[in-house]
């Protein structure tokens, strides 16, 4: 029998009980949808967790750590493939202390190179970059840790600092190994301001120096402090350095911080976090395929019963075809294909359903929530409640329209079983 | 064309544990010639359907061997069986045994859709083979808007139109009324003579054994041969 012509026999029968078989259809698009919107609530609360931890950092960010850092270790850091830039920035790890007539503040100061800073997207906000040992960079919240002790406003608030930065002198102060203030003071020059963080909770306050400082700085420290005996004793040093590589693409940030790793670097990046939250949403998402399976299962039980009552009212027509000579493979695709029919057209109008839901369930459903909660605290986050990834329809459909030609099967093989002479002998 | 050698079978009854053999063949040996009209005739229950059963491959004898035009048929298995069925035997019923679901013109083209023909051919055969047995007028009737005769005749039609060297029929004018009879016997004459097409017909009624070339006659699981005969 040829192909299309079995299509048509099935339609044929279809046709013939287009109730019952609406129902059943029925029943296995509600059970598909279900297992279809029931995960795709696994994969919106992915999305949107997964889109919270990305937009809170520099994403291609890899903090590297290592007892000693120094610049020949950068330099080999930054051959590496997919390296974008490499930011080695040194603390200072002692008190600080920066002062603007009377206002004070302990502002940190970190020497950086902002040739890196800026292929690491560093940008000002005004001015220029530093040119001689003393010109800094300040951090766009600078002034507000500037504050006068004397002074406080109607609040009860010291007043801080709200004069000119730009072009601005200020006497920077570091601290000897017991954190007392060291009486030789610098004196540095504002020539830029950092631009303001991404996320409104970020601050950033500090002075930004180039490498040409640190002679002057290292003078004024180990005229105080004895200079440490070997280089491993860090307590005694006045700068430590810390590293961020920053990759080219976020993908390519896991392979260049398992490298790191291999040649035995501390290591943190966004792919870690990722990797964590990665697998315990693999798990709620496979845990809630689970429980809509069983819904597809309840559904087979009603395939069955449709496949089942099929072959019994057609035990005679059954019993003619045998007797002409049709193959019992064929008569049994026969009716394997009638399920089949049910389950793809249930998954078909399941996935056409599941997608209606979904694009609803996320226009209404944050309304709902905001109502609820009140607006600040659903603000500034994109919540997406409802995902419904290509992988989710494959796996959906694979699980119905496996589960309903399971349920065809044995139906199936008892039309093959029929025994012609019985089935000729029915009654019309 | 068909032979049968030595041919046995019996039946289980009664319930489990208490089960009978009830042998209703008992070692036939027969032939039936090509082109001719065989009938077998015998009171009810004597067993003519159970021969004919084991002879399409409906069931498979307790012992004995069938061979048809050569081939031995006794030992296929169900799918063998089926394909040879489909290739060389069509069915006549007494009961019809049409597909309720399809028309007339359907249940004829049923076989050769089975045998896997390409639409527009099996269109141009059963469209020839309707307007030779006289069925153009109702084709596009169902099973249950036509009579006994037309029936009869429909399935007479679907019997043939894969050409097979021998037709079975089990009682082929049993539901029919006489006069409708007639009109079928001679069908199957006409297409013997006309196409050489190997009847083999099952009845208890003498007048229908009549038509027949040869005529055995079955009683108590043994068969007798009664005669080459020949109609007016
Ligand atoms: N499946 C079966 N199980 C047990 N006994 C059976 C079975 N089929 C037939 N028989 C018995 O075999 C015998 C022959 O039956 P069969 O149908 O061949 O008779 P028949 O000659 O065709 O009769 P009729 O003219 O009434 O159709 C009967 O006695 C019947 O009871
Ligand atoms: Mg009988």
């Amino acid at each position: 029998m040829q192909f299309r012509d079995q299509i048509s026999f099935v339609g044929q029968h279809i046709k013939k009980n287009k109730m019952r078989v609406f129902m059943t259809v029925l029943a296995a698009t509600m059970g598909t949808a279900f297992l279809i919107v029931l995960a795709s609530v696994g994969f919106g609360l992915h999305e949107t967790i997964r889109g919270e931890v990305l937009s809170n950092r520099l994403v291609t960010q890899i903090e590297v750590f290592s007892s000693e850092m120094h610049e020949e270790k950068v330099a080999e850091l930054k051959k590496r493939d997919h390296v974008k830039a490499v930011v080695f920035r040194q603390n200072i790890g002692t008190e600080q202390q920066s002062s603007i007539g009377n206002f004070t503040g302990n502002n940190p100061l970190i020497v950086t190179d902002f040739i890196e800073e800026e292929k690491a997207n560093f940008e000002l906000q005004e001015g220029r970059l530093p040119e001689k040992a003393n010109e800094v960079i300040v951090g766009s919240n600078f002034a507000e840790y500037l504050m006068n002790q004397q002074d406080e406003n109607k609040d009860g608030e010291f007043t801080t600092y709200d004069g000119k930065l730009i072009g601005e002198q200020f006497i920077y102060q570091v601290g000897d190994n017991e954190g007392e203030l060291i009486e030789d003071e610098m004196m540095l020059t504002i020539v830029g301001i950092g631009k303001k963080p991404a996320k409104d909770w970020e601050q950033d306050q500090k002075i930004y120096a180039d490498a040409s400082i640190i002679p002057e700085l290292e003078k004024i420290y180990y005229t105080h402090v004895d200079k440490p005996a070997d280089d491993h004793s860090d307590a005694q040093q006045l700068f430590y350095g810390n590293v961020n590589v920053y990759a080219d693409k976020l993908e390519n940030v896991k392979a260049i911080s398992t490298a790191l790793k291999d040649d035995g670097y501390s290591v943190y990046s966004i792919s870690d976090e990722l990797d964590q939250l990665d697998v315990f949403f693999l798990a709620l998402k496979a845990g809630l395929v689970f429980v809509g399976t069983i819904a597809i299962l309840i559904s087979s039980i009603g395939i069955f019963n449709t496949m089942t009552m099929a072959v019994t009212e057609r035990t005679r027509e059954i019993g003619v075809m045998k007797a002409i000579g049709a193959d019992p493979k064929l008569i049994q695709r026969l009716f394997l294909m009638e399920s089949a029919w049910i389950g793809i057209v249930g998954t078909v109008l399941a996935v056409v359903i599941s997608y209606g839901v979904s694009i609803v369930s996320n226009y209404v459903l944050p309304i709902i929530v905001t109502a609820a909660l009140g607006e600040e605290d659903f603000g500034d986050m994109t919540v997406t409640f409802s995902v419904i990834p290509w992988q989710l329809v494959v796996i959906a459909s694979t699980i119905s329209i496996g589960v309903a030609m399971i349920s065809g099967w044995r139906p199936a093989r008892k039309a093959t079983k029929i025994d012609v002479i019985n089935a000729l002998r029915q009654e019309l | 064309m068909i032979s049968v050698r030595n041919l046995n079978h019996s039946f289980k009854i009664g319930k489990k544990g208490k089960e009978k053999r009830v042998p209703v063949l008992k070692g036939l040996t027969f032939d039936v010639p090509e082109g001719e009209i065989v009938s077998i005739i015998g009171k009810s229950g004597s067993g003519k359907s159970t021969l004919l059963h084991i002879m399409a491959g409906f069931l498979t004898p307790e012992s004995g061997e069938i061979s048809v035009q050569g081939i031995q048929t006794s030992s296929f298995n169900e799918v063998e069986s089926a394909k040879f069925r489909l290739d060389h035997f069509g069915f006549v019923f007494q009961n019809f045994q049409l597909m309720p679901g399809l028309t007339a013109f359907e249940n004829v083209e049923l076989p050769l859709t089975l045998k896997g023909i390409s639409k527009s051919e099996r269109q141009k055969k059963v469209k020839d083979l309707m307007q030779s047995v006289g069925l153009t007028d109702v084709q596009d009737h169902y099973p249950n808007e036509l009579s006994g005769g037309q029936q009869q005749r429909v399935s007479i039609a679907r019997a043939l139109i894969t050409d097979p060297p021998i037709i079975f029929a089990d009682e082929p004018t049993g539901s029919l009324d006489s006069e409708t009879e007639q009109d079928v016997l001679l069908l199957i004459q006409s297409l013997n003579k006309t196409r050489g097409i190997t009847f083999v017909i099952i009845t208890h009624d003498d007048e229908v054994a009549q038509t027949a070339d040869r005529v055995y006659r079955m009683h108590d699981g043994i068969l007798t041969e009664g005669g080459v005969q020949h109609a007016i």
